[in-house]
């Protein structure tokens, strides 16, 4: 299971940005996704997925990483 | 001492977001006031601005940006642009001095009703300081980026702290005005309590709005933000900038008497210090861009304080309140109004007093009537803002 996709799809719900612009290997804050951005974008992610996320973890920096703290917290939510 | 030139102008108001257009609306008295909320239990009205955010912002960039703060990006962005090439400036010789009443009333009211989790940037999209931050983001300013919370007086005496700042040489360039953004469910409910919002009759909202009338019942909230970008006149010449006006003098006074009820005497001593810094005397000045707030006792009172410095001159004084157009911006209102009365002397025109033809005659003054808007020997003009907390602002400007 990857969050990848609904994350991407939201990213584009949220902020208008394609899927395709945003690599999800790349540094999203070079993207534009400052810690502030960042803090509201996992916010949604909380929302979207009805999760809680960890405390902010500084070692995230792309939307891969992101991805795959998603999948590790929703993955324990349904063990 | 210096002279301060007002070089820049911009606006995003309830009237549009071009200066020049804002002014041609207020000559021709049109209102910008409509019904909002028409799910509470009292009715309302409001005057909105007309805002595209995504002119000045990406969604992305709107993380944790409240209305208040995007208005007043916008309006600073454009009061720079009008200012024209201001120069190699030094990013530590400019200030962002900004006015702003309660802050981001909208992200509040969303963690207060929102209904779920509190979204987690509600603080900084929320504190006062936020909208002049941001401005210093945008403009890349990094001197003195300060913030004046004073209710109703708050970005006039942004404006006239801006003026010192540019008169003693600590900043080459100042962003001056403020910012508002009040118009949520919470905030006019809060108004109403108070008593202060005037009455609406169904079929003239746009005309709810009275100063100096016999029939006033007060005044109705807007939003919006303007600037004004201050400089030394010496170095407007130099760099051949267009000047609007020149900021000539300022008089800021406190009551002490009442946190909200206010005191002619007080807003007397604020004006003659307008005066005397300006080197004139109150014949010299032909427009009274007036606070009239439209309360009953606030345009009383400020009659009484015009009358008391201006003495048999007082019908000299040609008097309006564009409030009855724009609704009260209360931390913005105080540059709104210094716009209107900057472009009164540029274009030497003045917007007339609306909706008050009953006038009450304890409010006797020199109206400006809408037939009568010409001004051509107008040379001087006051804007007055009198805040509750009893703080008093005047700005006096010059024809450039």
């Amino acid at each position: 299971m990857s969050s990848l996709k609904e994350l991407q799809d939201l990213i584009h719900e949220k902020y208008g940005i394609e899927a395709s612009a945003l690599d999800p290997e790349a540094s999203m804050r070079e993207k534009g996704f400052d810690s502030l951005a960042l803090v509201e974008f996992v916010f949604a992610i909380e929302d979207h997925f009805g999760i809680t996320m960890p405390d902010d973890d500084p070692n995230i920096d792309t939307l891969a990483q992101l991805a795959a703290v998603v999948d590790k917290v929703r993955a324990k939510q349904t063990a | 001492m210096n002279a301060v030139a007002v070089t820049g102008l911009g606006v995003v108001a309830p009237h549009g977001d071009d200066p020049g257009h804002l002014f041609d609306a207020l000559l021709r008295g049109d209102s910008a006031l409509e019904p909002v909320f028409p799910e509470l239990p009292k009715p309302a009205v409001a005057a909105r601005a007309a805002f595209d955010e995504s002119r000045w912002f990406t969604k992305l960039q709107l993380a944790g940006v409240d209305r208040v703060s995007q208005l007043a990006v916008a309006a600073a962005d454009l009061a720079m642009r009008d200012a024209g090439a201001v120069g190699a400036l030094d990013p530590e010789r400019i200030g962002v001095f900004a006015g702003c009443g309660m802050g981001g009333a909208a992200a509040l009211e969303a963690a207060y009703r929102g209904g779920g989790r509190v979204p987690p940037l509600t603080i900084p999209a929320f504190m006062p300081n936020a909208p002049a931050s941001h401005v210093a983001m945008r403009q890349g300013v990094q001197g003195p980026v300060l913030t004046y919370s004073v209710a109703c007086a708050s970005s006039s005496v942004a404006i006239a702290e801006a003026a010192k700042a540019v008169q003693r040489g600590d900043v080459d360039v100042a962003i001056a005005g403020g910012s508002e953004a009040l118009i949520v469910p919470g905030v006019v409910l809060a108004w109403q309590a108070m008593q202060t919002l005037a009455s609406v009759k169904p079929g003239e909202e746009a005309r709810s709005v009275r100063p100096f009338a016999s029939d006033r019942s007060g005044f109705a909230l807007g939003e919006g933000a303007a600037f004004l970008v201050l400089e030394s006149a010496e170095r407007a010449r130099r760099r051949g900038a267009r000047t609007y006006a020149r900021l000539a003098g300022w008089g800021l006074s406190c009551d002490a008497t009442h946190l909200t009820k206010p005191d002619a005497p007080g807003q007397a001593r604020a004006l003659r210090q307008a005066l005397r810094l300006a080197g004139l005397q109150p014949r010299d000045v032909g427009y009274c861009n007036a606070h009239g707030t439209a309360t009953r006792i606030g345009d009383v009172v400020e009659r009484e304080a015009l009358a008391e410095v201006w003495g048999d001159d007082l019908d000299r004084l040609r008097v309006s309140s564009t409030k009855a157009l724009h609704g009260h911006l209360l931390g913005a209102a105080g540059a709104l109004e210094a716009v209107a009365t900057v472009l009164a002397l540029h274009r030497r025109a003045l917007p007339p007093n609306m909706h008050g033809a009953a006038v009450d005659p304890a409010c006797a003054l020199n109206l400006v009537a809408p037939d009568d808007t010409a001004a051509p020997d107008l040379h001087a003009a006051i804007s007055n803002s009198f805040a509750f907390g009893g703080t008093n602002s005047v700005l006096l400007f010059c024809r450039g």
